[in-house]
């Protein structure tokens, strides 16, 4: 197995090193792509019955390295499929270094593909089972866990990105923790070619229901100090007002429809009254908590 | 005679055999330029009913693009007639949605926007394959926009990869583009709800083609905002039409037919008509009508 192994990964990196002097040279970088050709039958030859069977896994990872790299992340599927259905394999039976480097990656397709709730069990899974030494490992897979966690609620502590050197989302974390829609807006843009680059702008760019949200829950919170009866009505004037000043210009009928919204998803629990320009919270539980469930 | 050398455009062959093609059977690029050029004049010229000539059209484009797949040829030029291509996909988009009336012709919309889809792929490669020798086209951020405007649909043939993806693998610099900001802010706008903003946003800044490109989905939108006004109103205070229909940039007769489509009661006081919230009749209708693009009434300052 030792051997196997040893081959499967030099012929990746050669065929990456080969790739990138082909480049240079001006030719056509084919070699990755045939590699990856040549990994898929080995693989082939592996999910059999028999001992040989734990070296899959292993050989799987490195053809994700290879798709991921080429970009070409549909042939995953294939592969996905006969690991995940075939009768010969038994998950628990593979390595657990494998079973992390293949949790991650099918991890980031769920993330690509906004199925947060299968991408949150997988990542975890990986970051349970990581080495915990290996802090580079554990960076990558909280790259992408981060954003899951924060399409379902659940807020990093600042400490834990500052370990990890993931500052980047320190911003997005405060502006959910702040109602900042400003601050969000700011960030997305700072970031935007990297979060792009990992695929996690747009589950990022989808936090603004939630950021709303806690800036109407701000709103509440000051006025039922001020005027206990009468904080459950907020004039849609005060949002507009709000927004201003955090330098976003919105009209009434914008602040109406994003209300609308955030009532029919369920993050506020209410109704707006259009002719009076009010929105009205349920006195009871408002603004119910996301629960682990995605906006 | 009904037909004649000049007039007669090769048309498509699904299979093609390696073996049984001459040289002289493909045309070169000079004369795919004056078919396109033929085409395109057949477009807008002829006095047969829009589906026969769209029809046509769509088979004989098909055929350019497949003799220009088998010379393998990339370059401005090609690149310049499957960018021509696109541009009548999208127009046929927009007509025929507007006359689309029965199952017959809704499964041509379906047909041509996954032949839509399939070229705008290949035009991607093209662009890629060109970008590598330092050239590029000045129309690519547009192009590039449409394949994320084509997600605001949710009949569009099923794409193999994510959004998040394809934006992933993309150069900065298109991904920053005016015409690709756009796409993605009304994009995110129709996720968000905020369709105040989302057709401001297009009555403003898109260009024709990306109007031609939304337009068929611009009555979904709207009876997504009519689910969504409905079911956070307040009961007891209607939402006026005329509000409504400043906003969806929608005529006010043709909000009244959207309505009732999606199962609401129009409520009528005096010379205001209103619907109320909070109607359990109403239901998101699919297929939806024809929609007829952006509507801005004479008191709205543009």
């Amino acid at each position: 197995m030792e051997a196997m192994h040893m081959v499967a990964l030099e012929i990746r990196l050669l065929a990456e090193k080969a790739d990138r002097e082909l480049v240079m040279s001006g030719k056509n970088p084919d070699k990755l792509q045939a590699a990856g050709s040549f990994l898929m039958k080995v693989f082939g030859a592996l999910a059999v019955k028999g001992p040989k069977r734990v070296g899959a896994l292993y050989v799987t990872c490195q053809l994700f390295k290879i798709y991921f790299r080429l970009g070409t992340v549909n042939l995953c599927r294939s592969v996905i499929r006969s690991i995940e259905t075939a009768r010969n394999f038994d998950f628990e039976d593979f390595p657990v270094k494998d079973k992390v480097t293949y949790m991650y990656y099918t991890g980031r397709l769920e993330v690509f593909n906004e199925n947060f709730l299968v991408a949150d069990q997988k990542l975890t899974y990986a970051l349970m089972h990581c080495n915990p030494q290996s802090e580079s490992n554990l960076r990558k897979i909280l790259k992408f866990l981060i954003p899951v966690k924060l399409s379902i609620g659940v807020l990093p502590r600042r400490t834990l990105l500052e370990k990890y050197n993931l500052l980047e989302y320190a911003d997005i974390v405060t502006s959910l923790r702040r109602g900042d829609l400003r601050l969000l807006k700011q960030a997305l843009d700072r970031h935007e070619d990297q979060l792009l680059k990992c695929g996690v702008y747009l589950v990022l760019e989808k936090l603004e229901l939630q950021v709303y949200r806690r800036l109407v829950k701000k709103i509440h919170i000051i006025q039922r100090e001020k005027e206990p009866s009468k904080a459950h009505q907020i004039k849609l004037e005060v949002l507009v007002k709000t927004l201003q000043w955090l330098g976003i210009t919105m009209d009434v009928d914008e602040v109406e429809c994003i209300m609308a919204c955030l009532i029919y998803k369920n993050l506020i629990k209410g109704y707006f009254a259009h002719k009076s320009k009010v929105l009205v919270l349920s006195k009871q539980d408002p603004f119910p908590k996301l629960n682990g469930k995605p906006v | 005679m009904r037909t004649s050398r000049s007039l007669a455009v090769k048309k498509f062959c699904r299979t093609i055999s390696s073996t049984g093609i001459q040289a002289s059977d493909i045309r070169p690029l000079p004369v795919l330029r004056e078919t396109m050029d033929y085409l395109w004049h057949l477009l807008n010229s002829s006095e047969y009913p829009f589906e026969i000539v769209h029809d046509f059209i769509f088979d004989r484009t098909r055929s350019v693009r497949q003799d220009l797949s088998i010379q393998n040829l990339v370059n401005d030029q090609a690149i310049g007639i499957y960018e021509d291509v696109i541009k009548f996909h999208i127009l046929s988009h927009q007509r025929l949605a507007r006359s689309c009336q029965d199952s017959d012709a809704s499964s041509l919309c379906y047909l041509n926007t996954e032949q839509m889809m399939k070229c705008l792929l290949s035009l991607f490669d093209m662009y890629h394959t060109i970008h590598k020798i330092n050239s590029q086209s000045n129309k690519e951020a547009e192009y590039y926009s449409f394949f994320v405007l084509l997600h605001m649909g949710c009949k569009i043939p099923k794409m193999a990869n994510s959004l998040s993806f394809w934006y992933s693998q993309l150069p900065a610099s298109i991904v920053r583009s005016k015409e690709m900001i756009f796409a993605r802010t009304i994009l995110r706008c129709y996720h968000l709800g905020n369709f105040k903003r989302f057709f401001c946003m297009i009555a403003d800044e898109a260009t024709e083609l990306q109007l031609c490109l939304v337009e068929p989905f611009l009555n979904e939108v709207r009876a997504r905002a009519l689910m969504y006004l409905n079911h956070s109103g307040y009961k007891l205070q209607h939402h006026p039409l005329t509000h409504l229909s400043d906003i969806l940039m929608i005529e006010e007769l043709e909000l009244e037919d959207l309505c009732r489509i999606c199962g609401l009661e129009i409520s009528r006081s005096g010379d205001t008509k209103a619907f109320a919230p909070k109607q359990t009749t109403f239901s998101l209708p699919t297929p939806l009508s024809k929609s007829s693009g952006i509507y801005i009434s004479r008191e709205i300052k543009r």
